[in-house]
């Protein structure tokens, strides 16, 4: 099933990104939180004590749940609008 | 963009109500500035959608249209903009930091509109830091500003119009709602009618969303709530209780979204230390207002639901209650012209405010919800504090929030405390046999935000740094 909604926009160009180096197809301009939850990479990063894995889930940059790396730093993947050959990296970002 | 430094007034929140209150103070010739995380205005409730989506034709969703109605307004009024700034400290005097994609900068205004909003309102339950559970507002922002379904299938849990909300743009969209789990009685939503009818436009909105979702058949299950949900490879295990009789019943889901209400952000006023006041019915925490929406300090003026949730269309008009106040405290405006007007706009928001009431009822938290939280359940999903963790900081004696901030770390992560003060507050209120009220709140913290520390520091020359003297030895 097609997730991306087109009933009133069109999406722009189709682009690539890297996710832990594995490459992913998705539209230029997209919310990068997004892109990864509807390709089921839901896990994002680790809790600091537990190692429990954590995900996306206010979408409005309240959380702080969907940190990722980009460019070595910290963001907030709710807040990213994805772009050609983005480097992203999830997991335990305090290992990587 | 250039900016200049300093400005009448910055209006922190580009929602219905910061727009609002920003237009009224722009056309009595005041400098305002207008600061938003996002890209552009609108706020949560209509929240732009990227900027690389084009329309295909004219049919465009009402929330969209609206948003860009904001929009222009904010251009024909020369409002000065820095969206994509994230505020991360306001000082008083008052200094407003923020940073965005590169670096950090801080404005100076006389006046300060906070028009942050809300945040949402969870209840935790067993297995709620899963990957894949998400918020209900998260939905429909996902929904209405990026036109994305989360998944295939999905479960909406939790209270009030968010819940009708969502469920009626998954269908739209072309998505199955496989259950409403709501912890509301049908009779509650029938008894909440009578009030609900005074905000007539937003009636007709919910009627249209049950229509849609009875007509589809979802499975409503009432006075029920999530007891627990455990994540699987591909899917979500969500097992349903119902709060009367215990009953339980298991559902597997690609999906699921709980929200419990909404809570005011309190961020800014906590932090310049301005008085606040407990308001079960306004979300929790509020700043204290009067009835122009002035702070405890001067030149600090709270609107929108960070007032008190009492809805959108409620905040456009508490904009201009909390503008017209400015004006007048600035001598802009004279009292007859303040009386006049604000007279006019309290006859709607009385109306709203019914609504809003209605409403609040509706996202009430049940104790069962609260009697739910197991002592192993993370209360505080950025330090992984448990109901166990804090329990244990009252058995050693700590008495208030804060406290029990130092002495477990809650609250102390990158939110901010922003997840999880209420359900704590509910807990230890619970086990200390008190009022939520009696506890206290988080001391506002900067920052409030996490801040890059190299945009914190921002660019400068060797030179320009201030050496202070070695002190005499």
């Amino acid at each position: 099933m097609n997730l991306r909604v087109s009933n009133y926009f069109k999406r722009s160009k189709k682009i690539k990104i890297f996710v832990n180096n594995e490459s992913l197809e998705a539209y230029e301009g997209e919310c990068l939180a997004l892109v990864l939850y509807i390709n089921n990479i839901k896990n994002l990063r680790l809790s600091p004590k537990n190692k429990d894995g954590r995900g996306m889930f206010c979408l409005m940059g309240s959380c702080q749940e969907c940190v990722v790396l980009i460019d070595e730093m910290k963001v907030t993947s709710c807040n990213v609008f994805i772009k050609e050959g983005m480097n992203i990296k999830i997991g335990d970002l305090d290992e990587l | 963009m250039n900016y200049k430094i300093k400005y009448d007034v910055i209006v922190i929140g580009a929602g219905p109500s910061g727009v609002s209150a920003a237009i009224n103070c722009a056309q009595k010739g005041l400098q305002v500035l207008i600061v938003d995380i996002s890209h552009n205005t609108g706020g949560q409730i209509y929240r732009a959608p990227p900027k690389s989506y084009k329309h295909i034709s004219e049919k465009k969703l009402q929330e969209n249209k609206t948003q860009e109605y904001l929009s222009r307004e904010i251009k024909k009024n020369n409002i000065f903009t820095a969206y994509n700034h994230t505020v991360w400290q306001v000082s008083p005097g008052f200094k407003v930091d923020a940073f965005n994609d590169i670096s950090t900068i801080q404005w100076h205004a006389k006046n300060i509109i906070v028009a942050t909003g809300t945040y949402e309102k969870i209840i935790p339950f067993d297995g709620w830091t899963n990957p894949g559970i998400i918020g209900l507002a998260a939905c429909t922002v996902m929904l209405k500003s990026h036109h994305f379904i989360p998944s295939q299938k999905i479960i909406l849990a939790g209270n009030g119009p968010l819940l009708l909300l969502v469920a009626y743009y998954i269908i739209e969209f072309g998505g199955e709602v496989e259950a409403i789990i709501d912890t509301s009685s049908k009779f509650d939503w029938i008894k909440s009618t009578v009030s609900l009818i005074s905000n007539p436009k937003n009636f007709k909105d919910g009627i249209k969303w049950l229509t849609k979702i009875l007509f589809n058949k979802v499975p409503i299950y009432s006075n029920s709530m999530i007891a627990k949900a455990t994540q699987h490879n591909e899917y979500i295990k969500v097992k349903i209780q119902n709060i009367n009789t215990g009953k339980q019943e298991s559902l597997v889901t690609g999906t699921l979204a709980v929200g419990h209400g909404l809570i005011p952000s309190t961020d800014i006023t906590r932090l310049l230390g301005a008085k606040h006041i407990y308001n079960e019915s306004k979300g929790g925490w509020i700043a204290e207002i009067d009835d122009y929406l002035r702070s405890s300090l001067d030149g600090l003026y709270v609107t929108g639901d960070g007032a008190g949730i009492s809805g959108a269309i409620a905040a456009k008009d508490k904009g201009l209650i909390a503008s017209l106040a400015l004006l007048y405290d600035e001598k802009i405006i004279k009292e007859k012209e303040f009386k006049i007007k604000t007279k006019k706009i309290f006859k709607r928001l009385y109306k709203y405010e019914l609504f809003a009431k209605a409403i609040a009822k509706l996202n009430s938290t049940p104790p069962q919800l609260l009697n739910n939280i197991k002592d192993e359940t993370i209360l505080c999903r950025c330090e992984d504090i448990t109901k166990k963790d804090i329990l244990e900081a009252i058995d050693n004696g700590a008495k208030d929030l804060n406290q029990l901030k130092s002495w477990t770390r809650f609250g102390m992560g990158p939110c901010q405390g922003r997840t999880c003060q209420y359900s704590v507050a509910k807990v230890v209120a619970e086990e200390l046999k008190c009022n939520v009220e009696d506890i206290g709140y988080l001391t506002g913290r900067s920052p409030i935000r996490p801040v890059p520390l190299d945009r914190a520091i921002g660019e400068f020359d060797y030179n320009e740094i201030t050496k202070i003297e070695a002190a005499p030895l």
